[in-house]
């Protein structure tokens, strides 16, 4: 699936010693579900639904790595500069 | 949205250990605001289920929105359809998730921690079906 035009994408560094585990995840799956916005995250190879927990998990993203946020949707702009915002101060 | 009236999540587990080592897992990742109670194991710690405790985990988790109950492997299932169908949780609207126990709570209990009502809970356990760890 392709960005759509309104669509948001920005990318960011996971803070060191900090992996996308069961809290900090739970933490953005949380963020992520109080918008409309469709939310993705790539890792790598990998792509997860920001607002499923499993997805999430399953990126096995690690801490000091990039990740690449997208969202699309009505409040993405909104979305994409909150939970960047979060992912780059998850500790 | 309001909290306190998220849908509870129970967890049948033969092993008391893996329900409570679960159920604190869970709490971990969907944070403080889901009630999610642990009934796992037999009569006197055994390894098995009680109806007993599992009607105590139902009325525990209960705060009016209704309670998803996950369990481990077949028999659960069974012990846990002997509880509803006796009434022995009277009141507390309780639905079963077809869901892998672990994976399931997890889904679950994020999902009733940002405001899903208790068929999107039920829904996103048994969603961990379709998601692939590798």
């Amino acid at each position: 699936m392709s960005v759509s035009s309104n669509g948001h994408v920005r990318t960011v560094r996971l803070p060191d010693g900090v992996d996308l585990h069961a809290r900090p995840a739970g933490k953005l799956v949380r963020a992520a579900a109080a918008y409309e916005a469709s939310v993705t995250l790539n890792a790598g190879e990998r792509r997860a639904d920001a607002k499923s927990i499993l997805q999430v998990l399953a990126l096995g993203a690690t801490g000091g790595s990039e990740v690449v946020l997208e969202t699309s949707g009505a409040d993405a702009s909104e979305a994409l500069d909150v939970i960047s915002g979060l992912l780059a101060s998850l500790a | 949205m309001d909290d306190s009236r998220s849908p509870g999540i129970v967890l049948v587990s033969h092993s008391a250990a893996i329900a409570e080592g679960l159920a604190a897992m869970a709490r971990e990742v969907a944070g403080d605001g889901v009630s999610i109670v642990p009934a796992g194991g037999g009569p006197d710690g055994t390894l098995g289920t009680d109806g007993g405790r599992v009607a105590g985990a139902l009325v525990e988790a209960d705060s009016g929105a209704g309670v998803v109950v996950l369990a481990d492997i077949g028999s659960a299932i069974l012990s846990i359809r002997a509880v509803l169908a006796d009434g022995m949780a009277d009141g507390v609207d309780a639905v079963l998730a077809d869901a892998p126990l672990v994976e399931g709570a997890i889904a679950a209990a994020v999902t009733a921690a940002t405001g899903g009502d208790l068929e999107a809970v039920r829904s996103a356990a048994e969603e961990a079906w379709d998601v692939r760890k590798l």
